[in-house]
């Protein structure tokens, strides 16, 4: 069974007055322990399609599998517990909470699962540690590097020992030696605990580590299968 | 719970100058409802005392039935004789809550100093019953002179005002005047045994207080209007009637009972006034108290939608986020009222150190403001405004938590 099925996904906006149409119709099946790039031009959908495959928000029309269940047949409570147990997710703009310390934020999501307070923070500094950051456990976002705090949210994503990993243009906001290094990380923990990444990206230069390539143009994949 | 406590902490003490405005607008909203509460308590407490000891009213009053609505028209007719009183003192004294039973009289009439009259109303009080129904509260408005005496009959204690009126001090003669029940003309000779002061300028000039047996002869009678009771706490007072009424029905006695706030007028209408008072501040309070943390909360969601489209993404549930916020406004209603106990406090010993006076509408002498430390209903209005910030928080954390994911992670 694949991990993640699309059939005939579209997505419209109402932006206005004005149908955007976002996805047009996409076809894709992705299986565990893929690390997939979704790259195209800026508006090509890649974002949107992240969203809906990362289960925060629902398709125009179409139909979406994770793990087998029909998203859209899931309530919100249901798709919050999915997100929760089985997706991380890793942002442009790390998206962390600025009042809690790296530590806090990745025990997070464990937090939210109903983890006890030790289980959670004993995982948590794990993941720092396998992220490079255990001297940085105590600091706060404010006081990380863009790199460092990205690795911040990639622990995060991964603290709950998710099969699923969605980063949405994770290195859009780092400079590219920083790109490389995490981009290099999501690889090697894909590799090693066969967690399956799927990534949005327009820059050329991470691509080169990634197995398979699904290129997106006008809300259409134009190269789905594509692997290095 | 903790971990949303600790982050609904944390955010209150990023925004300082933000959340320091909220604190103080819900500390100095609990510190005037709490000071004013205490001042009323205080208020009530000086009124009820003097309703009850103050003005002799005792805790009950026991009126043959028929007595408050056509008494003064055939009052005779409608007040107890000698037999009825004996047997009425012995039933309601049996009661365990009752220290007293004491008949009384109220007249009224003309007052003479031989040159100049003028009306007066009397209480007709027995002596000894009249000093333990004023307790420790004599010492509160003392009599000039002497007090009444079973032994002097024609010894009065004259209101101070009436007094001047007069020209009368204690040991000085006069004569009063009224018609007896009959119809009759009366005069009787009186002596100023003492002089007081009724607290209120509406009575300090047309006061006594006469010996019973004195008023009874003044209206040629052997009877009495009323049975003043006693009890042994004021807050029995309902409950005592009640009992008492049921007491007495049974005996086959028809009687009303009236209660000292019933009859205080002066207590009744300021306690009307300042319970109106109160509820003015209150709301005001209220108001402020929901838009402040209705506004930190709001600008709260609006500055974290991202924060709560990430902590949605990550899987926290819409009623975790209604809950996190929630906290967050229960934490500045927490924090908010333990800085109005302190300003409570603080404002509570000044007024202890400077002890202020004032003189109320309608009271003769100068009063001092005291307010009373109400640590029962401070802890109450504490519980109160958490939980009303707490629901002011409830409305945006509302909002915020029905934010489509995606709309709120692109939040700028």
């Amino acid at each position: 069974m694949a991990l993640i099925e699309t059939k005939d996904i579209k997505k419209d906006y109402l932006l206005g007055e004005t149908v955007v149409h976002a996805l047009r119709g996409v076809n894709l099946t992705i299986d565990r322990g893929e690390f997939v790039a979704i790259w195209g031009p800026s508006g090509s959908g890649k974002t949107t399609l992240l969203n809906l495959i990362g289960a925060i928000d629902e398709p125009s029309s179409g139909q979406l599998f994770i793990e087998g269940q029909e998203v859209a047949l899931l309530s919100d409570n249901r798709r919050t517990e999915l997100r929760n147990g089985s997706i991380g997710f890793i942002f442009q703009g790390f998206n962390l909470i600025p009042v809690l310390s790296a530590v806090e934020n990745v025990m997070l999501p464990l937090q939210i699962k109903g983890a006890s307070f030790s289980e959670s923070r004993d995982r948590a500094l794990s993941r720092l540690h396998e992220v490079g950051l255990s001297d940085f456990v105590r600091h706060r976002p404010d006081k990380m590097s863009g790199g460092q705090q990205q690795r911040v949210a990639i622990a995060r994503a991964l603290v709950t020992n998710p099969s699923l990993v969605i980063a949405d243009e994770p290195t859009a906001n780092l400079d590219s030696d920083t790109s490389r290094s995490i981009i290099g990380l999501m690889r090697s923990l894909n590799e090693k605990e066969k967690t399956t990444f799927i990534f949005s990206t327009h820059d050329q230069r991470v691509l080169d580590r990634v197995e398979r390539l699904v290129r997106l143009e006008d809300g259409r994949i134009q190269d789905g299968g594509d692997k290095k | 719970m903790i971990k949303w406590m600790r982050i609904a902490l944390r955010n209150i003490l990023k925004n300082k100058r933000r959340s320091f405005v909220t604190l103080l607008a819900i500390a100095m909203g609990f510190a005037a409802v709490s000071l004013f509460r205490g001042y009323i308590h205080n208020t009530y407490q000086g009124l009820r005392e003097s309703a009850i000891r103050g003005e002799g009213l005792g805790h009950l009053t026991i009126y043959k039935e028929g007595w408050l609505e056509k008494g003064k028209i055939d009052p005779e007719k409608y007040m107890f004789s000698q037999e009825e009183l004996q047997k009425i003192t012995d039933l309601v004294e049996e009661d365990e809550d009752v220290i007293l039973a004491t008949p009384q009289i109220h007249i009224s009439g003309l007052v003479s100093n031989g040159r100049t009259s003028t009306i007066f109303l009397a209480n007709g009080v027995i002596p000894r019953d009249d000093k333990t129904i004023k307790g420790a509260w004599a010492a509160f408005r003392p009599v000039r002179g002497n007090e009444l005496s079973d032994k002097k009959t024609y010894g009065v204690e004259m209101a101070e005002d009436l007094a001047i009126h007069l020209d009368l001090k204690p040991g000085g003669d006069g004569v009063v005047m009224a018609t007896t029940l009959d119809g009759q003309m009366n005069a009787l000779d009186i002596e100023v045994a003492g002089v007081y002061d009724t607290g209120s300028d509406a009575t300090n000039d047309k006061y006594m207080r006469v010996p019973f047996k004195f008023a009874q002869s003044l209206y040629d009678t052997e009877k009495a209007d009323r049975l003043v009771v006693l009890l042994d706490n004021w807050e029995k007072t309902e409950r005592a009637r009640n009992r008492l009424l049921s007491t007495l029905s049974g005996a086959g006695f028809k009687c009303e009972i009236k209660t000292w706030n019933e009859l205080s007028l002066f207590y009744s209408k300021v306690k009307g006034m300042f319970d109106m008072i109160f509820m003015f501040i209150f709301s005001i309070v209220f108001i402020i108290v929901v838009m402040s943390v209705i506004n930190t909360m709001g600008m709260a969601v609006l500055e974290r939608t991202r924060e709560i489209g990430t902590l949605r993404a990550l899987g926290l549930k819409r009623r975790g986020v209604s809950l996190l916020f929630a906290i967050e406004g229960a934490m500045l209603g927490f924090l908010g009222t333990i800085l109005g106990i302190v300003l409570n406090i603080a404002i509570w010993a000044i007024i202890r150190t400077i002890e202020p006076t004032y003189i109320p509408p309608g009271v003769s002498t100068p009063v001092p403001l005291i307010v009373n430390l109400l640590p029962q209903a401070m802890f109450t209005l504490m519980v109160f405004l958490i939980f009303l910030s707490l629901i002011a928080a409830i409305l945006p954390a509302r909002r915020a938590a029905k934010q489509n994911v995606v709309d709120a992670l692109g939040h700028v």
